[in-house]
């Protein structure tokens, strides 16, 4: 029988040449937090455990005139104590300062997060809301995959076995607008999401300049509500406008039965977490 | 890249040299070596009793990797009474009866000790929620939030 093995590497380009070496039989671990629950649940088969957690080159936020930067094993306590990730980035401090609880925060990390794939990771909505893009490496390659292409299914995504997640980029165009993320969950600390909206609105003389929105735990991967975004563009907002919006939202989203909540109740509040957000932030422009 | 490899860490002051298997979680690492104060639960994130703390951050052992604790400082609840914020909280837990079964206990003090000395004037809601990873089905968490409380109040004075 195959057994686990261990390695953690100091540096970047030794994990990208083990992953082209080992490439599925290697299993990234950044902070564990879902990885080790595999382990024990036996969801992972005996592999090479390829410890990133000290690679101190991955974890950075950085901002470079519009431009931010992400380091994939950055984590969510570290966005919580970022000063500019709170003052210029709020809506991404919103989901992080309700991911999990604290102890949890202290080793989850961003790229886990992603890479993990679940419908419910609460980094993907603000980040596909910022229209994020992931930086994406393997041995003497880079790419760019969007954040909006990268979720292929529940824990299935764009990454190739030899492939690793090395940072998040997003620009501050949508940042200089309000945003905010809610998040339903069973109780208020340590829930999975039932289910959760980010919202980036920009209003112009009353109307519906711009409007970004992405929703997690309503289908099988992290969603990007493109055609609710469309109806309302360019449009005066007012209660009968948000109702029809509503059921775009009841078009897009398609979420399953689990043991939080059923596939009924999660589209009928995917609706109404569309309108608080909506009036959350209109009246905050107002 | 080993099954079993070599892995050295200090553990409340102690130094140890030794080896971890590859999957070997740092809850059952630490327990491997008698360190059976830190308490395994649901081993899967959920609970918290088997909070330590690690390079000043508290963690939950169960999902941390014991390779990733090589080189550095561990505290369990043993070694709390070796440090006068430690103590504090020990007595502040008994004074407010804040242990029933116990079970959630060596875990919860290990929280409180690192959120305190990160955070020196906390009220009780944001006790309650630095708390939210440990599960105490006894206590109602009244009396620990107060138990933490009153340190931190009592620390605010001594300054
Ligand atoms: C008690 C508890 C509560 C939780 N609550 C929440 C919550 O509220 N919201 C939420 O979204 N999640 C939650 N989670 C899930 C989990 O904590 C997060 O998904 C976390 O961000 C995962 O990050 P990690 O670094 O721990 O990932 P790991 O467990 O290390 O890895 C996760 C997956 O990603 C892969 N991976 C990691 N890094 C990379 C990389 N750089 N490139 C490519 N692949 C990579 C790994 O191979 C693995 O498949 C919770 C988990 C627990 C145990
Ligand atoms: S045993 Fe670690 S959280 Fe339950
Ligand atoms: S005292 Fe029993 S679980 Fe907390």
């Amino acid at each position: 029988m195959s057994q686990f093995r261990y390695i953690s590497p100091k540096t970047k380009e030794e994990v990208l040449k083990i992953l082209e070496e080992e490439k599925s039989e290697a299993c990234i671990v950044a902070g564990g937090s879902n990885v080790l629950p595999y382990i024990r649940d036996k969801i992972i088969p005996p592999k090479l455990l390829l410890d990133i957690s000290g690679i101190e080159e991955l974890n950075y936020i950085k901002k470079n005139g519009s431009n931010w930067r992400i380091g994939a094993t950055t984590t969510i306590s570290d966005l919580i104590s970022s000063k500019i990730i709170r003052e210029e980035c709020n809506i991404l401090c919103q989901a992080a300062e309700q991911f999990a609880d604290p102890l949890v925060r202290n080793k989850a990390t961003i790229g886990g997060n992603l890479a993990d794939a679940s419908p419910a990771a609460d980094t993907a909505p603000p980040l596909l809301a910022l229209d994020a893009g992931l930086e994406v490496e393997s041995k003497g390659k880079k790419r760019e995959i969007f954040l909006k292409d990268f979720f292929l299914g529940p824990r299935k995504t764009a990454l190739q076995d030899d492939e690793m997640i090395t940072g998040i980029n997003f620009k501050s165009d949508s940042l200089n607008k309000p945003g905010c993320f809610i998040k339903l969950g069973l109780r208020q600390a340590m829930a999975i999401s039932v289910v959760t909206v980010a919202m980036v609105l920009e209003i112009e003389e009353n109307r519906v300049k711009d409007i970004r929105v992405a929703m997690g735990s309503v289908a099988p991967i992290p969603l990007r509500l493109f055609n609710a975004e469309e109806f309302l563009k360019n449009k005066h907002l007012n209660d009968d406008l948000i109702e029809e919006a509503k059921n775009k939202v009841y078009e897009e989203v398609n979420p399953i039965s689990d043991i939080r909540a059923s596939a009924e109740y999660r589209c009928y509040i995917s609706g109404i977490l569309f309108k608080r957000a909506l009036e959350k932030l209109t009246n905050q422009t107002s | 890249m080993m099954e079993e490899y070599p892995i050295e860490l200090t553990i409340n002051g102690e130094k140890i040299v030794s080896t971890a298997k590859a999957e070997e979680s740092l809850l059952r690492f630490l327990r491997r070596h008698g360190f059976y104060e830190v308490k395994g639960g649901c081993e899967k994130g959920d609970c918290g009793t088997c909070t330590v703390i690690m390079n000043g951050k508290a963690i939950k052992s169960c999902i941390t990797l014991a390779g990733q604790a090589n080189g550095k400082e561990i505290l369990t609840v043993r070694g709390l009474e070796k440090e006068e914020s430690g103590r504090k909280l020990q007595e502040s837990f008994v004074q407010h009866g804040a242990i029933q079964c116990g079970f959630c206990t060596a875990g919860m003090l290990m929280t409180a000790k690192a959120y305190l000395d990160e955070n020196h004037q906390p009220n009780k809601v944001e006790i309650r929620k630095a708390i939210s990873g440990n599960l105490c089905r006894c206590t109602g968490y009244k009396k620990i939030v107060e138990a933490i409380y009153a340190v931190a109040e009592e620390n605010q004075k001594s300054k």
